[in-house]
């Protein structure tokens, strides 16, 4: 065959590229009819072949933190609603941790806060709101508890973690030191944001809206004339909503999230 | 620290290994593989009664392992998810419910060792050195004597042509 380049096989290269090096391949780099089939047939042989087939220690214990929280109540959906007379948490110092019990009977809210001695994070100061629907800034409630999401030391600068609590799916993440947590629902179509650390922001699988970690569209019409998103070949075409952000504190090196109650 | 684990936690340390091969034997990729597995423990929490037998516990994961690669997969690529995956949906695990994943993973590979099989010589060389000796694009091009330009190529017709054999061993 003589030296030919087809643009469909070099942009499906990517696909595989990313496949057999270990990234996160793009839906983007699979367009056309038929490649969505090359494309699982391609990553099941790439998990044939792969000696890699078990998971990371590190993600594994991350993991079992969250149903370790479920464990305790603080995920745990199963609760009938509004918790009411609040009581101070004992052994509040160390690991936070109540009973499924425990939560029914106590109201955790604003007193598990104080009787731990909540030293709050900093929030990046922003600037003049702008009218949105999906959030606006931070997220403050009035009834609800802190559930731990992350150790400190399990995000360094530049990354970011899942989290689920009753109430919310979202991020925490490190930017520049600072830690917030943001919602990983997109505001156009409610798709799940993933985490790009090439990138630092969250991205949606759907339409390919592009969220900065403060949680506001980056790839949008408006920035885009004087600031043109890397990577994307044109502006997200309409204006979205900045993400919700709820409160975040760090304390004694594990970061809660205000999670609200009904 | 919790004296003893609590029933999530059991049930996530019995099942995270076996959960994780078989969501990454069908993406193919950690990442993903770590957001299906975390989505299947996820649903757990919100949705598993943990009081039930062992077994359904196993079933009930595997099912919504198997659902949320689907998902995956339609979310991702918009098509519906045909021939890839042979698992029937009420699949229900053997015995021994972490082993049995293994096993249908040893059915996929001689599924896919037959489909390269069926393959022309090239489409077969070209994939087995991309996926199975994990060459690169221009490794491969290397050993094959030909352009990268023309490796990409090759990779893409055969992954065609072995896309269409699979779904027609399919039916």
């Amino acid at each position: 065959m003589a030296d030919e380049r087809d643009p469909r096989a070099e942009r499906f290269a990517r696909y595989l590229d990313a496949l057999t090096e270990g990234g996160r391949p793009s839906p983007g780099d699979v367009a056309g009819d038929g490649e969505a089939e090359m494309a699982q047939l391609a990553a099941e042989m790439a998990a044939a072949a792969s000696q890699a087939g078990d998971p990371d220690p590190a993600f594994v214990e991350q993991l079992r933190r969250r149903m370790r929280a479920a464990d305790d109540g603080v995920a745990a959906v199963q609760v009938p609603p509004p918790i009411r007379d609040a009581r101070a948490v004992p052994g509040g110092r160390a690991r936070w941790r109540l009973t499924r019990r425990q939560l029914l009977q106590s109201g955790i809210g604003a007193a598990a806060g104080v009787a731990a001695g909540v030293i709050g994070v900093t929030l990046a100061q922003r600037p003049a709101a702008r009218p949105t629907l999906g959030g606006d800034g931070e997220l403050v409630a009035g009834e609800g508890f802190w559930a731990e999401v992350a150790l400190l030391d399990e995000l360094p600068d530049g990354s970011a973690l899942r989290f689920t609590t009753p109430a919310f799916d979202g991020f925490v993440v490190n930017d520049g030191g600072e830690v917030r947590a943001l919602s990983s629902v997109c505001t156009h179509m409610g798709c799940t944001l993933s985490y790009r650390p090439d990138w630092r922001d969250l991205r949606c699988p759907c339409h390919g809206a592009s969220f900065d970690l403060e949680g506001r569209l980056a790839n949008g019409r408006r920035t885009w004339r004087d600031n043109p998103y890397r990577g994307d070949a044109r502006a997200y075409p309409i204006e979205l909503p900045d993400l919700v952000r709820p409160r975040v504190k760090v304390e004694d090196g594990r970061i809660m999230v205000w999670t609200a109650q009904a | 620290m919790p004296a003893a684990p609590g029933p999530f936690e059991q049930v996530y340390t019995t099942h995270v290994v076996g959960i994780y091969r078989f969501v990454y034997a069908r993406v193919g990729n950690r990442p993903d593989a770590e957001d299906l597995t975390a989505q299947v423990f996820i649903r757990a929490v919100e949705q598993l009664d943990t009081s039930r037998e062992p077994r359904q516990i196993a079933a009930w994961l595997y099912r919504v392992a198997q659902n949320a690669v689907a998902d995956h997969w339609r979310a991702f690529y918009r098509l519906p998810v045909v021939g890839i995956d042979h698992v029937a949906p009420g699949w229900e695990p053997a015995e021994e419910p972490p082993d049995a994943p293994a096993a249908r993973d040893g059915a996929t590979s001689d599924r896919l060792r037959h489909l390269l099989d069926t393959l022309p010589d090239r489409y077969r060389r070209v994939l087995e050195l991309r996926f199975l000796e994990r060459l690169t694009v221009a490794e491969t091009a290397s050993a094959m004597g030909i352009s990268h330009g023309n490796a990409k190529v090759l990779q893409y017709r055969a992954l065609r042509r072995a896309a269409l054999l699979g779904e027609a061993g399919d039916g």
